[in-house]
């Protein structure tokens, strides 16, 4: 966060500059979306949009809450305010989601992802994505991808709609050929999202199953899944418990930090368990809520007491700041004092 | 107004068995009661024919749960007397259009999603019936942890041991004072929950069994316990994440909106 922003209170130095250490966070998950109305391609683009919404408004502390007009299509300038400005956030991991199915423009490729990294290219690591529904004849256009945008990550929402197909799985033999050529060509970190609605509709389309298989067979890449699972939690720590380059992306379980501190101590208390402190990973899935209020009142949050007897795990300030950036730092090989100092020089209110 | 629901009965028909069948329709995926989780939105029954308008929390909940149900709202329904036709409307659900059609006139999953949907629903409901199994039993062993007993003692206590008196479940072993050990309530739905899945509930099976109704050894309990904790903790926090999304007035709402509803009896935190 930035030092000596204007915004700053004194009570944030003691929080955020402990034992003379800044933090350095990493926000793992986020958008820059175009949800405008004039985008939507049906009833899908517009249920989405106004899902999230709910996501948003349900969740929020009142105050956060924006208009629905705005959370449909935020500008440059808002989103940089909100993660580097006032919002604690040192880089940003664009999670780069299509939908073309329901949204004109795509809802946030990484076409429409990389204008806002260019702008900032040291801020933000730019997820690309493949469709193993493409076969063979992806290849080219995933090579180009690879080529001609600064892909740091992979970014595979397998609930995708397309061509009558609901959605695909990581274990499928094509995403395999995918996950082989992305990691030929450079890429270490795949973040998986599932979806509601995926085929066959008949079963469970959250379970995250596919990525204990793929997690096995690809012993280099680093899977973070997004949402630590959720719904389906308890399956996620399963194989997170199995698989070491399995990691969580707490999004959507910071949310409860605000609205239910008990289950959000609880869900933490089963991940510090399960998985430990060091592949656990901090996300906001800005817009749908803000870094600024998620990272405060995480770290003024402490854990029960009886949970951390029951479950024998603590949540330090040392392992809130490997949550909040070490441990993303880490995945994408970031020297944290180096891009710091980079940071420093970029107007936007300093790093670390 | 019947549990927050507004209702509409004939003249003569005070509704009660109406609203205790739909209490007992369960979200499979949080193991909870639709009634108690406010998706129930309005019933109305008029010459044998009950209308059930539903309101998930939102517009994206997993279709194959949506539909189990929506499904499971009719067949109790039908089940009450006086009841000969149901429709049940799911609001602004993505697939609200085809689930419709399918359930109210009686017809299967995969018809309503052909080609979509091979197979029937009942692997993932049985999936949901067995987390609900560990969930509930979770609490059970939580007021044992609590009422004192070590894990070798709680291995192994028979079910003819355990009786309800009065809102208490007490322990009653040969040599020992009895013991206070959590609410009936929890339980009666572990023991429903059992039956269900087919678990031997004769007076001398364990009490404590895992999925294959096989007891537990004191050495086998932690790690029994710990993987039931974690899946109580998800299904309940998901639960909670559902309550917080409709104690909202959802901004595309149409109709009769009741009020929000932000709990029932199982509120937590």
């Amino acid at each position: 966060m930035p030092s000596g922003h204007p915004g700053r209170q004194a009570w944030e130095e003691d929080i955020y500059n402990h034992d003379g250490q800044n933090l350095f966070v990493i926000d793992g998950h986020m958008h820059f979306w175009d949800a405008n109305p004039e985008s939507w391609k049906n009833k899908y683009g517009e249920s989405w949009i106004k899902c999230f919404y709910a996501f948003h408004s349900g969740l929020s502390p009142a105050e956060e809450v924006w208009p629905f007009e705005k959370f449909c299509r935020y500008d440059e300038e808002t989103l940089a305010n909100d993660l580097f400005g006032n919002g604690h956030v040192d880089m940003a991991i664009l999670n780069s989601t299509y939908l073309y199915e329901f949204y004109k423009n795509g809802f946030n490729s990484h076409l429409q992802n990389n204008v806002i990294k260019s702008k900032y290219p040291d801020r933000f690591l730019l997820c690309g994505s493949f469709d193993p529904r493409d076969e063979e004849a992806g290849f080219d256009a995933f090579r180009r991808m690879m080529a001609e945008y600064p892909i740091q990550g992979l970014k595979l929402y397998t609930a995708e709609w397309r061509d009558g197909s609901r959605g695909w799985r990581l274990n499928d033999p094509w995403a395999y050929r995918y996950l082989a050529l992305g990691q030929e060509l450079g890429i270490k970190n795949i973040h998986v999202h599932k979806g509601p609605t995926v085929y066959p509709l008949s079963s469970d389309a959250f379970d995250v199953r596919d990525v204990d298989h793929a997690a096995t067979d690809f012993p280099d890449l680093n899977f973070i899944v997004e949402h630590v699972g959720l719904p389906r939690l308890d399956d996620f720590c399963w194989i997170a418990t199995q698989e070491p380059n399995v990691f969580a992306g707490l999004s959507v379980a910071m949310a409860f930090v605000h609205l239910r501190p008990r289950y959000f101590g609880e869900i933490l208390a089963n991940l510090l368990f399960w998985l430990g402190p060091d592949r656990l990973c901090f996300g906001s899935d800005y817009a749908i809520w803000s870094p600024k209020w998620l990272i405060e009142k995480f770290m003024a949050y402490e854990l029960p007491e009886d949970l951390k007897q029951e479950y024998h795990v603590d949540l330090t300030f040392e392992i809130k700041r490997k949550i909040l950036g070490e441990n993303a730092a880490r995945l994408y090989g970031i020297d944290i004092a180096a891009q710091t100092a980079k940071l420093n020089r970029d107007g936007l209110g300093g790093g670390g | 107004m019947r549990e927050n629901v507004p209702c509409e009965f004939p003249a003569g028909c005070d509704g009660t068995a109406i609203m205790e069948r739909l209490a007992q329709v369960l979200d499979p995926e949080l193991d909870e009661s639709i009634l108690d989780l406010g998706f129930v939105r309005s019933f109305e029954l008029r010459s044998g024919h009950a209308e059930v308008a539903l309101r998930l929390p939102t517009s994206w909940c997993a279709v194959n749960f949506s539909y189990l149900m929506a499904e499971d709202v009719r067949r109790a329904l039908l089940a009450v007397e006086g009841v000969h036709r149901v429709t049940v409307r799911l609001g602004d659900h993505c697939a609200a259009a085809e689930i419709e059609a399918s359930v109210n006139n009686g017809l299967s999953f995969a018809e309503a999603f052909p080609g979509e949907a091979p197979g029937s629903l009942e692997a993932l409901r049985r999936t949901f019936l067995r987390k609900g199994f560990l969930g509930r039993q979770e609490r059970l062993l939580k007021g044992l942890r609590e009422a004192g007993c070590s894990p070798a003692t709680i291995c192994t206590l028979r079910l003819g041991e355990v009786s309800i008196e009065d809102d208490a479940m007490i322990i009653r072993q040969p040599n020992s004072d009895p013991v206070d050990c959590g609410s009936a309530a929890t339980l009666q739905r572990y023991l429903e929950r059992r039956a269900e899945l087919a678990i031997d509930c004769g007076p001398a099976a364990p009490l404590i069994v895992d999925l294959e109704g096989k007891p537990l050894s004191a050495e086998r309990f932690q790690a029994h316990y710990e993987a039931a904790r974690t899946v109580r903790v998800a299904l309940e926090a998901n639960g909670s994440f559902c309550r917080a999304l409709l104690s909202l007035h959802r901004i595309n709402a149409v109709g009769p909106s009741g009020p929000a509803s932000m709990g029932g009896r199982h509120l937590q935190s």
